[in-house]
């Protein structure tokens, strides 16, 4: 149905203000507070989701808006289909700058301390950063839980693998991830005997086959010890085709999508390749499919539980002082994104989620003066580093078919040289170099300006240049370091004057040594591919970083973690197993946030099978 | 039981495959004005277009597994198949055409009578077949396969000839101690191949199934008993969504049929290209690259309906090899609409859906190409 669905579920501000009886107040309608607010309806509880973003792509019109931004945007940076709302601002990587020695850079929403400039970002729209995330959905191994006991670094989790499990199960079936089981038994990874993933596997893209046509067969030392190469297909959160052996033979069945007709619960996978930032078919897996399910529970008498107030930032969080319990939000109700007009109301609950991603969540604890018993909210900022290597294969590959990134080398995910230095997973990008040096736009710029083709030309000159592209991105493991950090400063404030998120973050050298050798080790590939290597780091580039003589340009991965670390106690962590906040017992702080360490693992699948264990101890809490 | 009532299962196969034929003949006018939209307009109505497409897509898969269930052979490929346009199709007393044409105020008036929920006006409950004779060269859709000048009252009246149909001769197997349904299980498009298409694809086994499939197609067309909406899922019948459009204004809960009273929406009756209605490869200038064109389409659908009858008949697999090709469709049309006719001042070129007979092997690999 067309019937913009909003109009029955959009609440207003006056009535939230006064409205006293919420069971659970969600900031943030990414995965981690869909999932809350799914879980809670169903248990027939109460729900209001507070979103910064206009919430214009509730329906399907606002999501095609958001794909014809996309469309005519001169910069296809993974945020440009978000319009600019300076009241809900985001990050954007275009307009960052190198850093000289001890200067700041505060002309961005994020306000760059470095000594690392990183352009990491996020997302703040109705959607969250699934709005525009790659939807790659690795579990994290058995040791990733583990990894000061193994190997002497990062912070194990309270949590082990096997307590996990039945909630990544949860996760792969809400996302509706497309993955074959045979290909995910890699490095001690194990299923259930009879377990299937909601959909059968993606293909493995042409150039992924051709890459694996290039190293399979052949290892690589590291440490006396030998690594087999092959391209590895990777899971994914994208509609693929169901596997009817699902669920015991019931089959599984994608449902669930922005807008409410049928037809567009998300279409099957055309392999767009644009699906970063935006996949024009909802193919790929975005809250809005968890937040229909939600929004479409009704309770006894038939109501709606769960209500959704858009253009509300979230701007205080106010603690009782003799219980330590929130007692309710200030929230700031803007009218108009071109506008920082605003009301503020205050918004009561029993309890109190605050999902906004790992930034925005200690940013909102900070700026509310909360720095918890251990002291590390906003401490422990990690991210995955990426190191691009790109060459041109010897011959046609096909690059710019399917979807983002289909399959990857993987098997450098684990061993005992974590230890030593950083663990990667290598994605092979499908869209060529458009990462690294903004193809195929620049290889048009070329062809045009200076070898001055056009027509038929033109057409082949572009296959010819494009089509042989590979574009290698290393996921280098960043462990949790407490310098690297989200902090304010009333100095820095936005449109709405809320404190702006002030990150310092300097690149572990344990992270250096696995990019120094992801380096080589791309060198390696690339000769046993026959591929001429045209990797260039520039030092003037924002992410440049020299290790050992040589300089490397690191990119980040929006795999945001850490900043309310969960733990075993109120004086080393933020958070506990469930993600509840030891200081405030009502309150809950989710998402990459919690996580103690990030592996190599693409944070999302993780950060959403931790949501449905919170969900249950939060109906516990309020039974 | 009336003498036009269906008494053999071959005369079943045939009422399907005209059924198929049916459901197949919607899709030329509704992508050509799909298609004819101007970009950066009608968003809603291209949506509307679009979801409706794919559900008689739908309706054609499963008329398909409702053949397949009963031992028949779906053929898209069959000369007759592809309707010619214009083609008539029932709407009661009076003759109708649904023809190839742009996107606007005749095309919706068209698809609104294709749609349209059809009652009998009092004079004419239980009078049977509706006599009349069409021309030589039309294609009279939903006919009796016997009685070629008689046709029914509405799609609804030949959905129902079916499921009676196959409800009697079920019950006389049954009295035999067998059944109808002995198609091979593995013949059947499930879900796993056809999802997110605006309804559930199922297996057809028995009569049970069978009933559900033919009811979804009537009711998603034309509404349940006269409601606007097609089942309690809140989808809105195909006649009401068109309907939207004309009317300019969304339809909510507790609406009643005609007086939509949800948001508005606007409609750019000027925002398609002028494309020449039912135009004809014969119409095109030879040698021009228009007609070269308009045969190339051509040549693709006829390989496209090859490949989706192997799909019915036992390789739903191949029905992924079909995706790729509805792009090149896209491709194809827009290069047709988007350029003049030549001689035709003020009209654009258009698909004319005039398929050739006897096209074997499809050729799936050209998508490759145009992605290398």
């Amino acid at each position: 149905m067309l019937f913009p669905l909003e109009s029955a579920i959009r609440a207003d501000a006056k009535t939230v203000a006064e409205s006293g009886d919420y069971d659970i107040v969600i900031v943030g309608s990414g995965i981690s507070g869909a999932i809350i607010a799914k879980q809670a309806a169903e248990a027939g509880k109460r729900v209001l989701i507070l979103e910064a973003g206009t919430g214009s792509n509730v329906t399907l019109a606002g999501y095609d808006n958001l794909l014809t931004t996309f469309y005519s945007a001169a910069s296809k940076d993974n945020q440009s289909p978000f319009p600019l709302n300076a009241n809900a601002a985001i990050p954007r990587s275009p307009q960052l700058r190198k850093l000289q020695a001890g200067e700041t850079d505060s002309s961005n929403y994020i306000v760059q301390s470095g000594p690392y400039v990183s352009d990491t970002v996020y997302t703040r729209i109705f959607g969250g950063t699934t709005m525009h995330w790659e939807a790659k959905t690795p579990r994290l191994l058995r040791s990733d839980f583990k990894t000061r006991t193994l190997f002497g670094h990062g912070l194990d989790w309270p949590l082990s693998f096997e307590e996990v499990e039945e909630d990544y199960r949860l996760a792969e079936r809400e996302i509706g991830v497309s993955a074959n089981v045979e290909d995910q038994q890699y490095l001690g990874q194990t299923f259930p005997d009879d377990y299937v993933f909601p959909m059968r596997g993606l293909p493995l893209s042409y150039l992924d086959q051709q890459v694996n046509k290039g190293i399979e067969g052949t290892s690589v030392e590291l440490y006396d010890k030998s690594y087999p190469l092959k391209v590895r297909p990777y899971p994914q959160g994208r509609n693929g085709i169901p596997n009817p052996a699902y669920d015991g033979g019931k089959g599984y069945r994608p449902i669930g999508a922005v807008d409410t007709h049928q037809v567009e619960e998300g279409g099957r996978c055309q392999g767009n390749t644009n699906c970063v930032p935006l996949c024009p078919v909802q193919a790929r897996y975005h809250s809005g499919k968890t937040l229909a399910k939600a929004f479409a529970a009704n309770g006894k008498g038939g109501e709606r539980l769960v209500e959704l107030l858009p253009q509300a930032v979230a701007s205080k969080v106010n603690i009782d002082p003799d219980s330590g319990k929130v007692r309710s939000l200030e929230v700031k109700i803007y009218k108009d994104p071109a506008s920082p007009a605003h009301e503020t109301i205050t918004v009561k609950g029993k309890v109190f989620v605050l999902a906004a991603g790992a930034i925005e969540t200690a940013r909102l604890m900070l700026a509310s003066g909360l720095r918890s018993t251990s002291g590390l909210v906003g401490r422990n900022l990690m991210d995955h580093a990426y190191l691009l290597n790109w060459a041109l294969m010897p011959e046609i590959c096909g690059t710019m078919r399917g979807t983002s990134s289909t399959g990857g080398i993987v098997d450098l995910r684990d061993g005992p040289f974590r230890e030593k230095q950083a663990a990667f997973a290598i994605d092979i990008h499908n869209d060529g170099w458009g990462w690294a040096t903004g193809a195929p736009t620049s290889d048009l710029l070329e062809l045009v300006d200076d070898r001055n083709l056009y027509g038929a030309d033109l057409r082949r000159g572009m296959v010819d240049q494009v089509s042989r592209q590979l574009l290698l991105a290393f996921m280098i493991e960043v462990m949790p370091v407490e310098s690297n950090r989200i902090t304010v400063d009333p100095q820095y404030t936005d449109a709405l004057g809320n404190m702006r998120p002030i990150l310092s973050f300097t690149v572990p050298e344990y992270t250096m040594k696995g990019a120094a050798y992801g380096r080589q080790f791309a060198r390696t590939v690339f000769a046993r591919l026959g591929a001429q290597d045209h990797t260039h780091y520039d030092p003037s580039d924002y992410g440049y970083v020299a290790y050992e003589g040589q300089g490397y340009a690191i990119r980040g991965g929006n795999h945001l973690a850490g900043t309310h670390i969960m733990g075993t106690t109120k004086t080393n962590s933020v958070v506990d197993k469930n993600q509840r906040s030891w200081d405030h017992e009502n309150l809950y702080l989710m998402g990459g946030g919690s996580m103690p360490t990030i592996g190599t693992a693409n944070v999302t699948l993780t950060l959403a099978a931790m949501c449905f264990r919170s969900g249950r101890d939060i109906l516990k809490s309020l039974h | 039981m009336d003498s036009y009532s269906i008494k053999t299962l071959d005369e079943l196969k045939e009422f399907l495959y005209r059924a198929m034929q049916l459901e197949h003949a919607t899709i030329p006018p509704y992508l050509t004005a799909l298609y004819s939209i101007k970009p950066g307009v009608n968003q809603d109505a291209t949506q509307v277009l679009r979801v409706i497409v794919v559900e008689e897509m739908l309706h054609l898969t499963i008329a398909a597994n409702i053949l397949n269930a009963i031992g028949g052979k779906p053929d898209l490929v069959r000369p007759d198949f592809v309707a010619s346009y214009p083609a008539a199709l029932p709407d009661g007393e009076t003759d109708f055409k649904v023809g190839i044409q742009a996107f606007g105020r005749e095309a919706l008036a068209t698809f609104l009578k294709i749609e349209r929920p059809a009652q009998r006006p009092e004079h004419l409950v239980g009078k049977g077949l509706i006599h009349r004779k069409t021309p030589a060269g039309i294609t009279a859709l939903a006919s009796h396969p016997r009685h070629e000048d008689l046709h029914f009252y509405s799609i609804g009246e030949f959905y129902s000839a079916i499921a009676e149909g196959i409800k009697y001769l079920e019950a006389e197997a049954h009295e035999a101690g067998t059944t109808i349904f002995t198609g091979d299980r593995s013949r059947q498009i499930t879900s796993e191949y056809y999802y997110s298409g605006g309804g559930e694809l199922f297996a057809v086994t028995d009569l049970k199934s069978a009933q559900e499939a033919l009811e979804l197609i009537i009711e998603q067309g034309e509404g349940d008993g006269g409601g606007i909406y097609d089942d309690d899922d809140h989808e809105l019948a195909h006649y009401y969504r068109f309907e939207e459009l004309v009317k300019g204004r969304y339809y909510q809960k507790g609406d009643q049929p005609g007086h939509p009273t949800g948001p508005h929406l606007q409609v750019d009756w000027e925002g398609a290209y002028p494309i020449k209605e039912n135009l004809k490869v014969g119409d095109i200038l030879e040698g021009s690259e228009l007609r070269e064109a308009a045969i190339a389409f051509n040549t693709r659908y006829g390989e496209f309906l090859q490949l989706v009858t192997r799909a019915y008949n036992g390789q739903p697999n191949l029905l992924l090899e079909a995706v790729p090709m509805m792009f090149e469709f896209r491709n194809m049309i827009l290069e047709l609409i988007r350029n003049p006719l030549p001689k035709h001042p003020g009209k654009n070129g258009s698909p004319t859906y005039e398929i050739p007979g006897g096209i074997k092997q499809p050729v799936v690999t050209r998508q490759a190409e145009v992605n290398a």
